[in-house]
């Protein structure tokens, strides 16, 4: 069974620096790091210190909550050094390799093996490796829960937002790992396992998977967000359970559900005008390598900012980061503070806005170069009824936006914010005129109903 | 000019330090940030996980509003000086038109803008926060509704009303319930009843009446007259009033000056063009109700009566007599005080309308009814709101219940 579904609202920002479908090889020069605070509501116990020897897939830290759950190593190697944050939370574990193929062993199943596991023999599998971290939960977009039973399970295999890897690329020569991945997927959930693709994909692995329920998604960003796929096949009601994947998510579980190993390869998109333009493209290293070493020799001149994710909801971070479990792209843009005269009422063509009082929004087929810049300055709410255009959702943006402004979760909750992440309104915050930001406020009012329950 | 940008940089970044926290003018700040972000964009970078912006900011949204009122303001200019002249008796060129309605307009337009941006200023330095660029719109908005003989000091004091109550008492903008140039002419219109309506060029010469067709069309109804060729009569056709040559507020005469204001605000996306069309529908419909009323009843003791024929007026004409046009262009599109759902937006300007009809055609206190008919919407507006989102909610969970049954 598959469906076929037609965005009409949303935009794609005509934004220059897409990524090539070139990949090319870093290895790791020093050291490698897992980092336990990319899991900021997670609390982990330590397993090892510094000097001890670890082999690859060997447990550096244990969940509080979940002690089978282990944070592993992607080498075998020497801790060389443990960093400390606040409140002694575990920030990072630095890992020196030491070039041994040492190796934890874990069971090994074939393609179609997996068909036959029970829910919790893949669960567990998941649990020990660490990797259930890659399966993700709605309502709150937290780690999945293993005690509750999802009712459908949603792979996003698109990339709508400005930049974000092309599943295409990231499945190429790996029909196995993603057949795998998504088998061991059909246990978890007596629902359905959607796959969530372009209307205009290529035929390859991805359109030829079996055992799940392939969508198509036609229209504009945000097609490709997964709160979109959810809301128009299986949204998300009082007391649902949803899990939520990504096409890197689903071959890293079934590489390592085939081979038996930790699985340590992991492929990254750099992308954005500020990486040079030869430059852009996938990098295939090892999950921990840091990032002054993904971004070597690969930044434009001047100051730039790196953003984990998306240009439009992602995290800005330094060089002295490195490559997280989650991580699948980087976008760099140029960090603008340049002032521009009258640039408020300049009639311009080089600077892209979505609204018709711009020039530039009349040229068509045109890639502009974005910058970080605020394009003015903060201001209260003024404009309303522009919003909905840029939301493919039951939801209505100015009234969720003011429940959230009076902290009314009762009243933002019946708007419906649960069926929402913060990303879905990131669109409204590129197009304000007041430069307001919708993405942070979402983001309070659901930490605010996940503490306060509902 | 290729260093002006940076003269201004440099000038603007030696004075920073005094205005900024712990600066001698700290307290003047938002003056400075008002200058300097007028020349220059900021240099501000985008904040949280949004990093990418659009290049419209507020400026530029309440910047096109000031132009798509300027054939208004143009027009009015034109018209002003074509009045004066006209209850003059003077017959001259255009160009002297044109001259001496800017002699009659611009202090009128200089007023409001001074007073009502010193107020603004005075709660922005108060209250700590920028000057906010839609005064900018306020204060031309305000004068255009105007008759053009108004005193200077009643115009000074208009504004500090609508400045004041309209908006600051609620909070500045964003959080206000009227329009404030609206609330402004309304406070003219109620305290200073005699200089606001009807024989406004009265004062040019001895004898004129000066009286703008609405006022006219509504006296003759009440006199059983027939409307339309009294009107015509006194020289006002429909295509005389579609181009409005003719006495009334400043910017409201001309059908054609806010049809392209209207165009603009449409085309760039900065007005509601719900709301503009659903004014026109309800003025239509409540227009085509009023010409089926009978002219004529029988009184209690039986006997035929002659009864207004005001309610005859047809439709069209509501749309080019009195300023119906300008209100539901200007005042009724802005954002803060009007509905803000877009189901709500055409319940809103419907009701503007209607309400303007009936105030137009049934009240004999008013000649014209879409200034109250704006001010009340703009009260009910929150209402509309509530029961458009009320809906949505009640729908939204009916369309989620019925999904998961049809899923079994």
């Amino acid at each position: 069974m598959s469906s076929e579904i037609l965005i009409k609202q949303g935009l794609d920002l005509p934004m220059e620096g897409a990524p090539g479908d070139s990949i090319r090889e870093v290895r790791p020069q020093s050291t490698i790091s897992v980092f336990p605070s990319e899991y900021s509501k997670l609390k982990f116990k330590l397993q090892v210190s510094e000097g001890d020897t670890v082999s690859r897939g060997g447990a550096l830290a244990i969940r509080k909550d979940l002690p089978d759950f282990a944070l592993r190593s992607p080498v075998a190697g020497i801790i060389k050094s443990i960093v400390l944050g606040e409140r002694r939370s575990l920030q990072e574990i630095v890992i020196e390799p030491n070039g041994s193929e040492d190796s934890e062993r874990f069971d090994v199943y074939t393609v179609e093996g997996l068909l036959g596991l029970s829910r919790d023999e893949v669960l567990n599998g998941l649990i020990r490796s660490g990797l259930l971290a890659l399966i993700r939960q709605r309502p709150f977009n937290r780690i999945a829960d293993p005690s509750l039973k999802p009712k459908s399970i949603f792979v996003n295999g698109m990339k709508s937002a400005p930049f974000r890897p092309d599943p295409a690329v990231l499945v190429r020569g790996k029909e196995a790992e993603l057949q795998a991945g998504l088998n061991a997927l059909t246990r978890l959930s007596d629902g359905p396992v959607h796959l969530n693709l372009a209307k205009d994909q290529a035929p390859g692995p991805l359109t030829s998977a079996k055992n799940v329920q392939s969508n198509y998604f036609e229209g504009p960003h945000p097609a490709g967000n997964t709160s979109t796929h959810i809301h128009h096949l299986d949204p998300i009601l009082p007391g649902d359970t949803v899990w939520t994947l990504r096409i890197s998510d689903v071959l890293r579980i079934g590489e390592f559900l085939l081979n038996g190993v930790y699985p340590q390869e992991q492929i990254t998109m750099l992308a954005g005008s500020g990486v040079k333009e030869e430059m852009r493209g996938y990098v295939r290293s090892i999950s921990g390598t840091p990032l002054s070493e993904i971004f070597d020799g690969a930044l434009e001149e001047g100051e730039q900012r790196i953003i984990r994710g998306d240009a439009l909801s992602g995290e800005a971070v330094t060089l002295e980061s490195g490559l997280f479990l989650y991580d699948q792209g980087f976008v760099v843009l140029n960090e603008d503070r340049e002032r521009e005269l009258l640039g408020w009422y300049a009639p311009t063509t080089e600077i892209y806005s979505a609204h018709k009082v711009v020039p530039s929004n009349w040229i068509k087929d045109k890639l502009f170069k974005f910058t970080t810049s605020s394009r003015g300055s903060h201001r209260a709410l003024v404009l309303t009824g522009i919003y909905d255009k840029y939301v493919p959702l039951n939801i209505m943006v100015d009234p969720l936006s003011r429940a959230c402004i009076a902290k009314d979760a009762e009243e933002a909750i019946a708007l419906g914010i649960l069926e929402t992440e913060p990303e879905d309104f990131a669109l409204c915050t590129f197009v304000c005129p007041s430069k307001t930001d919708f993405g942070a406020m979402v983001a309070e009012t659901l930490e605010q109903i996940e503490q306060e329950g509902f | 000019m290729p260093n002006l940008k940076e003269t201004i940089e440099e000038k603007h970044d030696a004075v920073r330090e005094d205005f900024e926290k712990g600066g001698k003018f700290e307290k003047l700040y938002p003056l400075f940030e008002a200058q300097d972000t007028f020349f220059l964009t900021p240099p501000d970078v985008s904040e949280g996980k949004t990093h990418v912006r659009d290049a419209v900011d507020l400026k530029r949204v309440m910047f096109t509003v000031v132009i798509a009122l300027l054939p208004c303001l143009i027009w009015g200019i034109f018209n002003a000086g074509s009045q004066y002249y006209a209850y003059s008796g003077i017959e001259t060129n255009a160009v002297a038109k044109m001259f001496r309605g800017m002699l009659i307009v611009m202090p009128i337009v200089m007023t409001s803008y001074i007073v009502g941006g010193l107020w603004e200023v005075g709660f922005a330095i108060v209250r700590k926060h920028e000057i906010n660029e839609g005064f900018l719109v306020t204060g031309l908005l305000f004068p255009l509704t105007l008759p053009p003989t108004i005193s200077l000091w009643q115009v000074a004091i208009g504004i500090s009303f609508g400045v004041v109550v309209g908006k600051e008492v609620f909070g500045g903008t964003g959080f206000n319930i009227l329009n404030p140039a609206l609330t402004a002419r309304a406070y003219l219109f109620f305290a200073h009843a005699k200089d606001m309506t009807g024989d406004v060029w009265a004062k040019a010469k001895d004898g004129a009446t000066g009286a703008t067709p609405l006022g006219m069309g509504a006296a003759m109804g009440g006199q059983g007259e027939d409307v339309v060729q009294g009107l015509a009569h006194e020289g006002f056709t429909f295509g005389s009033m579609l181009f409005g040559l003719e006495p009334g507020s400043i910017g409201e005469t001309s059908l054609i000056a806010c049809a392209l204001g209207a165009a603009i605000l449409i085309v760039s996306g900065v007005g509601s063009w719900r709301i503009m069309a659903g004014g026109l529908a309800g003025l239509f419909a409540a227009g085509m109700l009023m010409n089926i009323m009978p002219t004529q009843g029988s009184d209690e003791l039986g006997k035929m009566v002659q009864l207004t024929t005001w309610t005859q007026i047809p439709f069209q004409y509501h749309l080019v007599m009195g300023s119906f046009a300008f209100g539901i262009v200007f005042m009724a599109t802005d954002p803060v005080s009007a509905a803000q759902t877009n189901t709500g937006k055409w319940i809103y300007g419907a009701l503007i309308g209607v309400v303007t009809v009936l105030v137009r055609v049934t009240n004999p206190g008013f000649p014209e009814g879409v200034m109250l008919a704006i001010l009340f919407m703009n009260v009910m507006a929150p209402m509309i709101d509530h029961y458009v989102v009320k809906a949505h909610i009640r729908k939204r969970t009916e369309t989620l219940r019925n999904f998961s049954y049809a899923k079994g």
